[in-house]
């Protein structure tokens, strides 16, 4: 029955090795796919059954781990969340762009790492205070109404899969541009009522290469697989930077 | 020049949201207006004829209106060129590309207020 949902699939994948080859190169396979698999299938099936020699990263197979997002025909994409039934005649698999390639198809994060703990993903507070301590006992850890929760929920959605670095025309210019998964999530941290750590990340989001850098593309939105909409965390912020600059300009000093 | 421009970065990004409002949104309805409804007879020709442009372009608010619809698109379009110049491999030169840009937006509304002595 299977046999006959299977079709032949020409599949471009980009091959470095860093021992060997000075630049990458491209190797097709010709393989017999079935219409319900998704490309990472495919490419686990080149892995078990071709070329074991194939690299590649992923985890899940249900696109929450973020470690399968690869470029599908020059399209930043989570290959686990893929059809292969989109693709009728050519794929060509290439590593995330932007990013430096590691091996075949696996890429070197460390340069997004720096960038995301330098916007604190966590929850920062002034200091350690004797009310947070009593709360605990009390009533629970810090309370938090829905209509707070709604309002960074969806930033907290990123699975830091990288496909925006991969979108982002400002990252494929300045790599120095801390980019939209990291303003995303220390937006969402900034917006999160426990959190008060806000001026620490401000300082850092109105540096350069940050928040500003952002020419709106929109690229970042449009690729992602959870719709973190990282573009409107960029803008927001942003209009946080304009907002407490004109409180600067009618408050007295440290009045903003 | 680099971090004078950063640090006006907040400005420099509403005025050119502004600008971006006005131009795609209101100019784009003028030129609608002018180019198509009057000529097409949708709207009465009359309604813009000299007189009547000349005195509302001469009360205080149309003066304000005008300069708004001049000055904000220059300021768009000379951002619009900074980000052009920076995606084109020019982020090192940025400070001194950005700031000519944005003093010729603002020449420009001067040399236009000069002009017709607003």
């Amino acid at each position: 029955m299977m046999a006959e949902e299977a079709r032949t699939l020409t599949i471009e994948i980009t091959r470095f090795d860093p021992d060997r080859d000075e630049v990458p190169k491209t190797q097709e396979y010709e393989i017999q796919v079935q219409d319900d698999w998704k490309v990472l299938d495919a490419i686990n099936y080149i892995k078990d059954e071709v070329d074991p020699s194939l690299s590649h990263r992923w985890s899940c197979r249900m696109a929450v781990c973020g470690s399968c997002g690869m470029m599908l025909n020059g399209e930043p994409k989570l290959t686990c969340k893929t059809a292969l039934s989109d693709y009728d005649s050519k794929l060509k698999i290439e590593p995330l762009a932007n990013f430096p390639i590691v091996r075949d198809l696996v890429v070197d994060m460390d340069g997004f790492m720096e960038k995301f703990r330098k916007v604190k993903p966590w929850i920062v507070r002034a200091k350690e205070r004797a009310e947070d301590m009593e709360n605990l006992s009390e009533k629970g850890t810090f309370s938090q109404s829905p209509a707070q929760l709604a309002s960074f929920k969806q930033f907290s959605m990123c699975i830091n899969c990288l496909l925006c670095y991969a979108a982002c025309p400002v990252i494929a210019n300045e790599p120095e541009f801390i980019g939209p998964a990291a303003i995303a999530l220390g937006h969402r941290y900034n917006l999160d009522t426990r959190d008060e750590g806000d001026g620490q990340r401000n300082a850092i989001f109105r540096g350069e290469g940050t928040v500003f850098s952002c020419s709106f593309a929109n690229e970042c939105s449009e690729v992602c697989p959870k719709n973190v909409d990282p573009a409107a965390a960029v803008n927001q912020a942003k209009l946080g930077a304009v907002v407490d600059w004109a409180k600067g300009l009618i408050l007295p000093r440290g009045g903003a | 020049m680099k971090s004078l421009l950063l640090k006006l970065e907040p400005i420099i990004w509403l005025l050119f949201g502004a600008g971006l409002s006005i131009g795609t949104m209101l100019l784009t309805g003028f030129v609608l207006i002018v180019g198509l409804a009057m000529p097409m007879g949708l709207v009465d020709a009359g309604a813009l004829d000299y007189t009547r442009a000349y005195s509302l372009g001469s009360s205080l608010l149309g003066r304000l209106v005008l300069l708004g619809l001049i000055a904000l698109p220059l300021w768009k379009g000379a951002h619009h060129l900074r980000s052009l110049s920076i995606d084109f491999r020019g982020g090192d030169r940025d400070g001194i590309v950005g700031g000519l840009l944005y003093a010729v937006a603002v020449c420009s509304v001067i040399g236009i207020v000069a002009v017709i002595r607003l």
